[in-house]
């Protein structure tokens, strides 16, 4: 098995810094590269890294193609990055391929869009308390902005309740487990470092595309050379491509049409079957148990299960549907083809989540009956949807392409993900999806007007340095 | 019980025509693919889908020049007569005006016999032809649609009449409901199915086949491991192109993809030089392309689940590949499909291409290199310049799914039955 050099590959790819619940990400532009090189240079020891412990803060880096380009990184080395890398999501085919229409579409973004200034660095901050990230917010704002770097915008985040996105179910569980680091895990949820970390092998036994260096350009001979591509230096290794979608939530449109779908009589809310929808759309309970695991109730105890399957116990979808959110994005053993197969794709198609909500909560309880009784709510919230892929177009892309905002996922005919999937589409004149609940008694329960609770309003694709490669960009 | 051809017509573009050709498709394609004036696909109810592509000119693996190609391909019902008098009665003039473009092409005013002529003799056979679709007509594809249509809004509309009542009672309103539909009259009668006369002949041919190589197993054995060692010989000592990503290339293929269900593919590529690689290549595709209708008929190739109709064609004399074909999502996820499920398989059929990736005894190797599979198809694929599909928002998955919901309104069911039934709304 390989060993991972965790000591050159960043934090939070490695690590989610749970013990660091505060987070600002600071979306920075490149006024005078030379500074900014200059103070890369100066400060590689302020970033964290995988072999740290960080306990009170911590400071990740990545760039985006224009922002290398921006420090001055030559042609033929940029033009070894996979084109996902240099497209970005703003091209025609990128935004059909996404599925960034209507409310979503990148002429209408905070950032990372068709119309706001070009991001160039993300630098993500993060503090063991709200005091401590602020304190630390304000000093790196002020070496950043003093050292040729310009600050576009600051994205806070939030933490909620119980590990809670605003929609009130616990996210961010089922995570893969990569091969190479101390964690045991279940086979099917034990992926290859290549999958995530560029310079290790993936799970087509292959080295992930990573960007490559003519040696005669590393002076400092900072890189090493590459495995893959031998006689070249390794500017990938220990790196990795960050994803950074933000997701508005409309968690009052979320739970009126629940609420409204499942009212027996006008005037009275039925409660239990309002959320039993909407977890039927999530795929799993607010507490995060799995319907395939827990069909008819929440269960408390069965909060983290992961380890569960489809094919054999819920074939028909009777328990979770298959258009359900967790079912599209990880469809684990229940794709129309053999167990073996089917499990092997899955883990073909899987990323680092990392992401952090913001904005504050509708109701502190963030239930749904008092979400329910909120007249007016204020402010933006929602998900800051981060995550880690080594091949951007086979994982991040092809989730939100081939399963997420696919209506014909596994056999559907009009069933995009019902709570992020976006229904607006040039060439069709719908705005609102359609969601099917099989039923044990034969006819399926289908809703035809769901609306979009979710919304893209900005995002770029970045590339996170090892640490010999962000040495490496700091002397170009 | 619908039968499918693949018209396939690859002829030589006359020196210094092909740009007029492509500004003609794009004119086509600015007009319309469904309804221009000069082939109105829409018209031509034989067709489920069909494609006009330019092939650039090149040099084949002997290194000799060949020209630029046109290709026009459909996947149509049968009887192939029927389609040709379409195809004249309703774009004579314009494929007229196109094929004059092309060498060998009967000169002067425009002659329906002549037209007719030229696309009966230009017409090439198919080294393999895969259908996905069942044996449905591109008209029993649309209705069967409209009919789930029509019932899962019927039974939308009556949630309130359902609930509670078991699911007998409910299918049999159903059906009531689809006999009473003046627009559904066709679904009175089940979907035509192969008669017990076809099926004979059918599986007979297969049984045939199989007997003749059991008794010429002592000869066919020695003769495939000694064959073998010579393509394992070949492999090992030929040196091969290695493919590269083009990445503008890349954009702009998929710049084109822009329909939500279904796209095309269509590429060209030289074959390895010799003996030996071509005569392997056109037995592998004549073998599948006899096997394909009993291996394949449930709408899976080779477990790829997304293929409508898929073509090889060997043109040249054996010196280039064409591959066409249709399917469901879009070619990025079609190609990953390839590889994860059905590597194997499709490099046995493709491997004998210049630039494939390196593999032992056709079999190991191969799109096991998913990188060098991706840039080896990338490479090779060309845009397709018209392209047309008539039932546009049906998956392969969808076709088989609406038959088996008309399948179910004939003859009496029981609960447990009828349930499994309504399940499939």
């Amino acid at each position: 098995m390989e060993n991972l050099e965790t000591q050159d590959i960043q934090g939070i790819i490695i690590k989610g810094y749970s013990n660091l619940p505060a987070a600002d990400f600071l979306l920075l532009g490149i006024k005078d590269a030379v500074a900014v090189k200059k103070w890369i240079k100066n400060n590689i020891a302020t970033i964290t890294f995988g072999t740290d412990k960080p306990q009170e803060t911590a400071m990740n880096l990545a760039f985006t193609f224009e922002g290398l380009k921006a420090l001055g990184l030559d042609a033929a080395t940029l033009d070894s990055f996979p084109m996902e890398m240099e497209d970005g999501m703003l091209t025609r085919h990128k935004q059909d391929y996404l599925g960034d229409y209507g409310t979503s579409d990148p002429a209408g973004w905070d950032w990372g869009g068709k119309k706001t200034a070009p991001v160039h660095v993300l630098a993500m901050l993060y503090g063991a308390s709200e005091d401590i990230m602020n304190a630390w917010y304000a000093k790196q704002k002020a070496q950043l902005e003093a050292n040729g770097f310009s600050e576009i915008k600051k994205l806070d985040t939030t933490v909620l309740p119980e590990r809670k996105e605003h929609f009130g179910f616990q996210d961010g569980i089922a995570q893969p487990t990569i091969k190479g680091l101390d964690r045991k895990d279940s086979p099917q949820n034990t992926v290859a470092a290549g999958e995530f970390i560029l310079g290790y092998k993936n799970e087509y036994d292959q080295y992930p595309i990573a960007p490559v260096v003519n040696p005669n350009l590393d002076k400092e001979n900072l890189l090493s050379f590459s495995t893959a591509q031998p006689g070249l230096k390794d500017l990938g290794r220990n790196g990795s491509f960050l994803v950074f979608r933000q997701y508005k939530q409309d968690v009052v449109k979320f739970w009126k049409y629940m609420d409204e779908a499942t009212r027996l009589e006008k005037e009275k809310c039925n409660e239990e079957e309002m959320i039993k929808l909407a977890s039927k759309m999530v795929g799993r309970w607010p507490s995060g148990a799995p319907l395939a695991v827990s069909p008819e109730k929440d269960d408390t105890t069965k909060s983290n299960v992961d380890h569960f399957g489809y094919r054999h116990s819920d074939g028909e979808g009777l328990k979770c549907p298959y258009a359900s959110h967790i079912r599209r994005t990880n469809p684990r053993d229940g794709q129309d083809m053999s167990e073996h197969a089917s499990n092997e794709i899955s883990k073909k198609h899987r990323i680092l989540r990392r992401g952090r909500s913001y904005g504050t909560p509708v109701t502190n309880s963030m239930k749904p009956e008092d979400i329910l009784k909120v007249s007016s709510v204020e402010g933006e919230r929602g998900l800051h949807f981060i995550c880690f892929n080594a091949d951007i177009g086979r994982q991040f892309e092809f989730i939100q392409n081939a399963w997420v905002n696919n209506p014909k996922f596994e056999g559907l005919y009009d069933e995009r993900d019902p709570v992020t999937g976006n229904h607006s589409h040039p060439g069709n004149t719908k705005m609102t999806g359609t969601f099917s609940v099989p039923k044990e008694s034969g006819l399926r329960e289908r809703y035809t007007d769901v609306p979009e609770f979710v919304n893209v309003k900005g995002g770029a694709y970045f590339f996170m340095p090892g640490i010999k490669a962000l040495k490496y960009l700091a002397s170009v | 019980m619908a039968q499918h051809g693949a018209l396939s017509i690859v002829v030589d573009i006359k020196p210094g025509k092909k740009q007029e050709l492509r500004d003609k498709f794009k004119e086509i394609e600015a007009a319309g693919i469904d309804t221009n004036s000069v082939v109105p696909f829409a018209k031509l109810t034989s067709i489920h889908f069909a494609r006009f592509v330019v092939f650039d000119e090149g040099t084949d693996a002997y290194g000799k020049p060949f020209p630029a190609r046109l290709s026009f391909t459909t996947n149509y019902d049968l009887p192939t007569d029927n389609h040709l008098k379409e195809l004249i009665d309703n774009a004579g003039p314009g494929l007229w005006s196109i094929f004059s473009m092309c060498l060998k092409f009967p000169e002067g005013a425009y002659s329906a016999a002549k037209l007719s002529d030229y696309l009966k003799t230009s017409s090439i056979p198919t080294d393999t032809f895969y259908v996905g679709v069942g044996q449905r007509s591109v008209s029993q594809i649309r209705n069967e649609n409209e009919l789930r249509e029509a019932i899962e809004n019927y039974a939308d509309a009556q949630k309130i009449e359902f609930k509670g009542k078991d699911a007998v009672y409910i299918r049999k309103k159903i059906v009531d409901f689809v006999n009473g539909n003046p627009k559904l009259q066709w679904a009175k009668t089940p979907a035509p199915k192969r008669s017990a006369g076809e099926s004979a002949v059918f599986y007979g041919k297969l049984i045939l086949v199989i007997l003749l190589v059991i008794v010429l197993l002592p000869i066919i054995i020695p003769f495939v491991i000694v064959w073998m060692t010579l393509v394992l010989i070949n492999e090992i000592t030929t040196k091969d192109l290695v493919c590269k990503i083009d990445k503008n290339h890349v954009r702009t293929l998929v710049e084109r993809e822009n329909t939500i269900v279904q796209q095309q593919f269509s590429a060209m590529g030289n074959v390895k030089p010799g003996f030996l690689r071509k005569s392997t290549m056109l037995f592998l595709l004549r073998m599948t392309n006899f096997l394909a209708p009993y291996l394949f008929s449930k709408g899976k190739l080779s477990g790829i689940p997304t293929v409508q109709f898929a073509r090889w064609l060997i043109v040249n004399d054996g010196k280039q590949m064409i591959f066409l074909s249709n399917f469901d999502g879009n070619s990025e996820n079609y190609l990953r499909d390839f590889i994860n499920i059905a590597g194997r398989q499709l490099t046995l059929m493709f491997c004998h291409t210049v630039g494939y990736p390196k593999t032992r005894l056709m079999w190991f190797g191969g799109a096991k290199d998913a990188d060098g599979f991706m840039a080896w198809a990338r490479s090779f694929q060309v845009i397709s310049n018209v392209w047309y599909s008539a039932n546009k928002t049906v998956t392969v998955k969808n076709i088989f799914h609406n038959a088996a919901i008309r399948d179910g309104l004939y003859g009496e069911m029981s609960e447990h039955e009828a349930r499994k039934w309504l399940s499939k709304l």
